[in-house]
């Protein structure tokens, strides 16, 4: 027995502010409530998430937006994958395994996908893949040989992501590629390539259904750009049901999928920009997952009983771009004084609310070869900083300024921080406020003497990573960093596939880089996931995004 | 007033003495004028409390300002990442934000940026709006190039009236670049039409009286008629406006800031303070937004209020209504 003798919900202020506020957020979300009425019908094989955007482009050729990386990697598969281990830290949460075995094909830990077995030659020239049989489309079409073919022929001709792929496996020509037989295809390089099997299991390297986009395909359009902007043709664990741009993507799992039909038989992706409605309709049980959320977010939820939430290290790393271009900072102790004076670890706990380590490197501390010795900026030193600038020829300081997204909550805060460190050395850092559908194009320009940067590179290989961001060709080397040294390091690792040696030269790369310093270290952002409580089986992949087909409910 | 307002008791007294004594008599009438206006503005504040009010916001706004130094106890720019987001307490007032800077210290320093930008806007405005207004509504029966030019003009203004201000403003700053300058203007151009077309219908009804008419015959030229006799009678309206408008134009400027338009961080502003602390909410520090909330609305109501009380003192009618409630108030009392 209550002590209400009515039976009736004892009604407080408290209950009705409750009810209006939790009124207020389903109204503020469309069809929110109209969702939890659909979920509560079947549950258990329904997977809602709330992510900050709906996926633009399909075509992994064209389009690295956040809602494109989970439609690709539940339609498409890759012909090899990294195997997985639980997570050190998280144990409910499974990692690729990204370890170096020296005593393994390509020293990497990787099990068949669409390729059930594999050749590699130790010297780099050339990779057999041998296909699985009986593996179907979501167009009923069977995987052969020339699927794969077709796949990289794509890649070449296009010239856009996949082109870059390409290039950096040394893969030049059309016919490097090879169907032999129905079931084997072969990659023949001219020169040594490091990446050729370590680079396959890129979420960005799918492979399509060559039948359906032949037939679909026209004069103007031998690609099938079209078709698959909006719709898809490959080997994944589900198919597109439907897609309304701005407001959600329904997903179904496909029940002829080779390794057997997902637990989540219909997966909704749901746009909710403002990261708080995600928190909120994750707390009230409309949604599994809520993507993308604020530290301060993330703290809160740990404390909500229907909500599980696992940080962990991540790929990601944020820094600031030292422009060598544009003054000082084509000097390199002025681009020390900056390090010295980053207030990294008030940043990671002012603004990160501690879900972020120290950047102590250039790469992801997680890569193979990541190497922390070089790292010698360490706590805030403002003596230090203020003494090489002077060195530097700016005893009366100077002024610069700083462009930061306007889209991304930890960016302002961080330069805000920067901003009075760097006062007090003598600098005055002016902030550029950019908005987040221009801002990307403020960092190809390349104009801008600091601008902040997010990224992560995808292939866990040490070379990669360095030959993005710090040769001098590289078209993502925002800092225009130039050292002929560090090129001539990075060229060699990409010519030969003795990791022995390349691990060597990255080492020494990485030492030039952190003494020269083109970037302000910033911080490792965990990457976490918030989910239902009773959601398991969450892997986390170093291209930073999820998997549907992981998911299953406990118990 | 000059032409049409007739002669006061204290435009009389000086002819009445000899030169030696005039200056002094003067002065006296004119302390004696201050003090009779004082004691009318008190009484009028006695009977319209909320008058009071309005002005007593308006002071206390304009107070920050001037002493932002001397009233904040943190430098309002300066993070301080040890105290980031306290609780409101006594080392910090209103509590701190994301970067542990001092909200009550930014809140007092915010009108500084918010009132220069707001009265700049609001006076640029209103001094091109009333010369554009006043030589359109002179002009516009005149017939011939001038009426068709005031024709023009009207026309052009309806056009820029037709966008919605917010997103207008947003372009005039994209286009002309995120600065103090750029928002001052962007409100300035917002604000043209308003006093344009005050000035214009004042104008049209005041260029057919008598003194107008007179100045004409006499041989004044156009420019003198209009500067001497016809803009100091039609002022009143803009007046009136000017006090309404600034209010709008701070909240106008916190609009931007909060779009990420307005005022660069990390500026004391309160819409950009806004903008800074409002995704805090859902966790629970509510204070770095709501304070600046309740500082921007508070001022907006106060230049409200000094608008209303503008409109009241201006209208004639109003105002002789006004001394009338005066009059019988301490009957009413008694």
């Amino acid at each position: 027995m209550s002590g209400n003798p009515s039976g009736r919900m004892p009604v407080s202020r408290r209950t009705v502010l409750k009810g209006t506020a939790a009124a207020a957020g389903a109204a503020m979300v469309p069809g929110a409530l109209k969702m939890s009425e659909a979920r509560a019908q079947d549950r258990a094989s329904t997977l809602v998430i709330a992510a900050p955007a709906t996926p633009q482009i399909l075509d992994s050729e064209y389009d690295v937006s956040l809602g494109t990386f989970e439609a690709v990697a539940s339609l498409y598969d890759s012909l090899v994958e990294f195997e997985k281990k639980p997570d050190e830290g998280v144990p409910t949460a499974s990692r690729e395994d990204i370890t170096d075995y020296p005593d393994k094909p390509g020293r990497v830990n990787m099990v068949g996908k669409l390729a059930e077995s594999w050749e590699v030659d130790p010297g780099g020239t050339w990779a057999r893949f041998h296909l699985r049989k009986g593996v179907k489309s979501n167009w009923g079409n069977e995987l052969t040989a020339e699927d794969v073919v077709w796949t990289w022929h794509r890649k070449l001709a296009l010239g856009a992501i996949g082109g870059f792929f390409a290039n950096t496996i040394s893969l030049k020509r059309p016919e490097q590629i090879k169907a032999e037989g129905s079931h084997t295809v072969s990659f023949n390089l001219d020169d040594p390539n490091p990446l050729l099997l370590k680079l396959q299991p890129n979420l960005y390297n799918p492979i399509y259904d060559s039948t359906k986009i032949k037939e679909i395909a026209t004069d103007d359009d031998p690609w099938g750009k079209s078709f698959l902007e909006n719709d898809s043709a490959g080997f994944g664990p589900y198919r597109l049901e439907s897609l309304v741009r701005g407001q959600q993507a329904v997903f179904k799992a496909r029940a002829d999928y080779y390794r057997g039909k997902p637990a989540m038989d219909t997966v909704i992706l749901k746009e909710v920009p403002t990261s708080a409605n995600r928190v909120q309709l994750l707390q009230g049980g409309a949604v599994d997952i809520a993507q993308y959320l604020q530290p301060l977010e993330i703290i809160q939820l740990r404390k909500a009983a229907n909500v599980a939430v696992e940080t962990i290290p991540a790929t990601f790393m944020i820094w600031i771009e030292l422009n060598a271009k544009i003054e000082p900072f084509g000097n390199i102790d002025v681009r020390r004084a900056m390090n010295y004076a980053f207030p990294q670890e008030q940043v990671i706990k002012a603004v990160f609310q501690g879900l972020a380590s120290p950047l102590t490197g250039c790469m992801p501390d997680i890569y193979p070869g990541f190497n922390a010795a070089y790292w010698e900026f360490g706590k805030q030193d403002l003596d230090t900083a203020r003494q090489l600038i002077v060195e530097a020829g700016y005893a009366d300081g100077f002024t610069t300024s700083l462009a930061y997204n306007a889209g991304d909550p930890v960016q302002e805060p961080t330069a805000i921080l920067f901003q009075s460190a760097l006062r007090e050395i003598g600098v005055n850092l002016e902030l550029k406020k950019v908005p987040a559908a221009t801002f990307y194009n403020f960092v190809t320009e390349r104009g801008q003497p600091m601008i902040f940067y997010v990224d992560s590179p995808w292939c866990p290989d040490p070379g990669y990573s360095m030959n993005l961001y710090f040769h001098s060709k590289s078209f993502i080397n925002y800092s225009n960093y130039e050292n002929a040294r560090v090129d001539e390091l990075i060229d060699g690792a990409a010519r030969t596939a003795d990791m022995s040696a390349r691990l060597e030269m990255m080492d020494e790369v990485q030492k030039h880089v952190m003494k020269e310093a083109p970037w302000v270290f910033g911080v490792f952002p965990n990457y976490t996931m918030a989910r239902a409580a009773d959601l398991a089986g969450w892997t986390y992949y170093t291209s930073n995004n999820m998997r549907f087909q992981d998911f299953h409910r406990a118990g | 007033m000059t032409d049409n307002s007739g002669e006061s008791a204290n435009d009389i007294a000086p002819r009445a003495v000899g030169a030696a004594g005039r200056g002094r008599l003067a002065q006296s009438a004119r302390v004696a004028a201050f003090l009779h206006g004082s004691r009318f503005l008190l009484a009028v504040l006695r009977v319209r409390p909320l008058f009071a009010v309005g002005y007593g916001i308006v002071i206390v706004v304009v107070l920050c300002a001037i002493f932002a130094p001397l009233i904040a106890p943190y430098p309002p720019e300066t993070a301080n990442p040890d105290d980031f987001l306290q609780s409101p307490n006594w080392r910090h007032l209103l509590g701190t934000d994301a970067t542990g800077m001092d909200v009550f210290s930014r809140i007092i320093w915010a009108p500084r940026i918010d009132l220069t930008i707001a009265m700049a806007g609001t006076l640029i405005s209103a001094v091109v709006g009333s010369l554009i207004g006043a030589a359109v509504g002179y002009y516009q029966e005149s017939g011939g190039v001038a009426s068709f030019f005031s024709g023009f003009v009207m026309r052009s203004t309806d056009v820029l009236q037709a966008f919605p201000v917010f997103v207008f403003a947003i372009a005039l700053v994209a286009i002309f670049g995120q600065s103090l300058q750029s928002i001052i203007a962007a409100i300035a151009f917002l604000n043209i039409p308003i006093y344009l077309r005050l000035m214009r219908s004042q104008v049209m009804s005041v260029r057919h009286m008598r003194f107008v008419e007179a100045s004409y015959v006499a041989g004044t030229s156009d420019r003198a008629i209009i500067m001497r006799h016809i803009i100091p009678n039609s002022m009143a309206p803009v007046l009136s406006q000017l006090s309404v408008n600034i209010g709008w134009s701070v909240l106008l400027t916190a609009g931007l800031s909060f779009v990420g338009a307005g005022v660069v961080a990390p500026t004391p502003e309160w819409g950009s303070m806004i903008a800074m602390g409002f995704q805090n909410i859902i966790t629970g520090q509510w204070w770095p937004s709501v304070f600046p909330g309740i500082a921007l609305a508070v001022t907006v109501f106060g230049f409200a209020l000094v608008g209303a009380s503008v409109e009241v003192l201006a209208d004639p009618a109003r105002r002789r209504a006004l001394v009338g409630s005066l009059r019988e108030r301490p009957v009413q009392e008694a």
